[in-house]
């Protein structure tokens, strides 16, 4: 089934164009990655996905829903991490996660159960009692990865998830995300600049620059299509020709 | 209504943990009864220091006669401690004072005495040696007015006693005995109007317009700073993509900041009660009659539920605007700088309702009155002491429940981030380009 469909998409802001017409489609239980320079419009084909932008013209479904006129329910099957997404900081890790638990499941016993295991997989310890605001960049974004997991949604979207973590915290998050999306077969759109851990999660990548996709494939294709070693060759080599 | 209670609770939690909300509501608390406690001990001691040690007089007698002396004994039996000089002059008795620890001279001049016995009005000069202001030097030199006075009612009741021992000189002195009354609603009270005033000015009069100030600009600052603080802490994006509606996440925020403005705008009756308290605790500085004598008709059941319903109505109104404030805000800093700016107009047609006559107003004005919902619990608790619903109320309730209706509807439109990221980068670039034309 297709996860993501997404045809035509522009959006334009004032004068500017950020989106020119991209079009791609992400399969359920693929780890699909947006990959470009800065202002290539990843974060903004992010925010229509998640149903906070609207597009100017195209089409943007999530499992058949449009995100425009169906955006209520796009939200109950997405969980959406923004770049420097923040928690409340004067509540505990703890709470934070109950919050959100409670307001996407019916039971009470469903939301604990979600919460016990969001705090295992953040591997936060006893941190997790502790006040948002006492916690590293790194623990933050542990703690939002977590969250998103932890409602169970049939599509995460990840905005930059490891963007400037140090390497124990990016490590971390990278499994995380790799080992939830195969053990619950959840379908996952994240962008990132860093390639190897595009490479390293990603089932298949989408190179974007000014708004268009230039080159689509898994890793492996597109370090053959490009005669490359890595990702990052392949960046260069597509997004420099351009 | 199941999610609305976890964002509720959020709401409340992260308001009553955050230092700039909390800052805001305990310090009133604590400072208004300091300030209270710390003037009223000021003003006790200084009094109980004057009353312990005895007010000091000095007496310069140019009169020397019988009448003189018997005054300085009438002084000194009244409590005072009186000091007699023997300088020539007044000015050099001054100067005799100025290194002394007495701040009253008493001058009684030559034919003081023979006025006093041929019953004429004699004079005596009263020098008030001002060396420091406090309540202390109040309380002393009313002291001794109250002595000078006291002696003057003795002398002309020896007067009139002498001239016709037959008449009562209490009545000669008081010919007119007014008893003032005032009617409200066909009942009458025995107290003169303005006791009534008094009491009215007290409560209705400030501590209702001071209770609906403190409740709408706390609710519409806390609402505006929680709002604004989603937008600082990036929490806003992920909020709004939560299986969530609008409604919910705004309701949630009105409830929130009125649970918090309530609680604050309580600590703050409480600090300001004792504040108040602590002045009409000290004795003698307080007269008239006391409240819990007058009687006026109870207002009506109905009169309360208006109010209640009309207050509610305003303070979901000035929250709406707190939330658009915070929401347009891009940072806490932007929000505070705008809440004033749109807040204080908004409650100033209230005052002109409590304090002034709205139908003397000029037309645009009387219109701008009528079109706020704060302005409803005025005019309702003004009448309140007439034991009657005004009129405007029955109009105005539905009337601000529908404006209020249309400005959450508004605020829950705003609450798209595609909008939002739109006015707040519109709001900042103003600013900005303010800040340059400026610099």
């Amino acid at each position: 089934m297709v996860a993501v469909d997404v045809q035509n998409l522009v959006k334009v802001f004032g004068s500017f164009k950020a989106l020119d017409g991209l079009s791609f489609q992400v399969e359920e239980g693929e780890v699909y990655g947006l990959i470009g320079p800065n202002g290539a419009g990843k974060t903004t084909t992010l925010r229509i996905l998640a149903t906070l932008l609207l597009p100017t013209s195209g089409v943007v479904k999530v499992f058949g829903y449009d995100v425009v006129s169906e955006a209520s329910k796009v939200r109950r099957i997405i969980a959406y991490l923004a770049e420097e997404a923040g928690a409340y900081r004067n509540l505990t890790g703890r709470e934070y996660l109950s919050i959100i638990a409670r307001i996407y499941f019916g039971s009470k016993e469903e939301a604990y159960k979600a919460v016990e295991w969001a705090v295992k997989a953040s591997g936060l310890g006893d941190k997790i009692r502790d006040k948002v605001k006492t916690y590293s960049k790194g623990m933050k974004r542990r703690l939002q990865v977590a969250r998103v997991f932890m409602v169970r949604p049939r599509l995460a979207i990840l905005d930059e998830p490891t963007a400037g973590l140090d390497v124990i915290h990016a490590n971390y998050i990278r499994r995380l995300i790799r080992d939830y999306a195969r053990e619950y077969g959840t379908t996952v759109v994240l962008s990132s600049h860093n390639m190897l851990e595009v490479e390293y999660i990603c089932d298949r990548v989408a190179l974007i620059d000014r708004g268009r996709i230039v080159a689509e494939g898994t890793p492996d294709e597109l370090k053959s299509v490009w005669s490359a070693s890595n990702l990052e060759e392949v960046f260069v080599k597509v997004v420099g020709s351009g | 209504m199941s999610r609305l209670v976890p964002l509720v609770e959020k709401e409340v939690k992260d308001l009553l943990r955050d230092p700039r909300i909390y800052i805001g509501l305990i310090v009133p608390v604590l400072i208004m009864p300091v300030i209270g406690l710390a003037m009223s001990t000021a003003m006790t001691s200084s009094i109980e220091s004057v009353t312990r040690e005895g007010v000091k007089v000095a007496v310069l007698d140019f009169d020397r006669t019988g009448v003189s002396r018997g005054f300085i004994r009438f002084l000194n039996g009244s409590g005072l401690k009186v000091y007699r000089l023997s300088s020539k002059t007044v000015e050099d008795a001054v100067k005799e004072l100025e290194d002394a620890d007495i701040k009253v001279l008493i001058v009684v001049p030559d034919g003081f005495g023979s006025n006093v016995t041929s019953y004429r009005r004699a004079r005596v000069d009263v020098y008030f040696l001002v060396k420091s202001v406090g309540f202390g030097e109040a309380g002393l030199f009313s002291i001794v007015e109250n002595i000078l006075n006291l002696y003057a009612k003795v002398l002309s009741e020896s007067f009139i006693s002498s001239m016709n021992s037959s008449v009562n000189p209490e009545e000669v002195r008081e010919p007119l005995n007014t008893t003032s009354r005032t009617v409200i609603k066909g009942e009458v009270l025995n107290v003169p109007p303005q006791a009534l005033f008094g009491q009215f000015f007290m409560g209705y009069g400030i501590m209702v317009p001071l209770v609906l100030t403190m409740v709408s600009v706390t609710v519409a600052q806390i609402a505006a700073t929680a709002t604004a603080v989603e937008n600082e802490e990036k929490t806003l994006e992920t909020l709004l993509t939560l299986p969530v509606s609008r409604y919910e996440i705004l309701l949630a925020k009105l409830i929130g900041s009125t649970v918090v403005a309530v609680l604050g705008t309580l600590f703050f009756i409480i600090g300001f009660s004792v504040y108040f308290q602590s002045f009409f605790t000290v004795e003698g500085l307080t007269e008239g009659i006391p409240v819990s004598q007058l009687k006026l008709p109870p207002p009506p059941p109905e009169t309360f539920f208006a109010l209640s319903l009309s207050l509610l109505i305003a303070v979901f109104f000035t929250t709406s605007l707190g939330v658009i404030i915070g929401a347009l805000s891009s940072d806490v800093r932007i929000s505070n700088s705008l809440i004033g700016i749109v807040i204080v107009p908004i409650m100033i047609p209230a005052f002109l309702i409590m304090y002034g006559d709205v139908e003397a107003l000029p037309l645009g004005l009387q219109i701008l009155v009528y079109a706020l919902p704060p302005s409803y619990p005025m005019l309702i608790a003004r009448d309140m002491l007439l034991a009657e619903l005004p009129v405007e109320a029955l109009y105005g309730i539905p009337y601000s429940a529908g404006l209020t209706a249309f400005l959450l509807l508004l605020t829950s439109r705003l609450l798209v981030p595609e909008k939002l990221l739109s006015l707040q980068y519109k709001i900042l670039a103003r600013r900005m380009k303010g800040r340059k034309s400026r610099g």
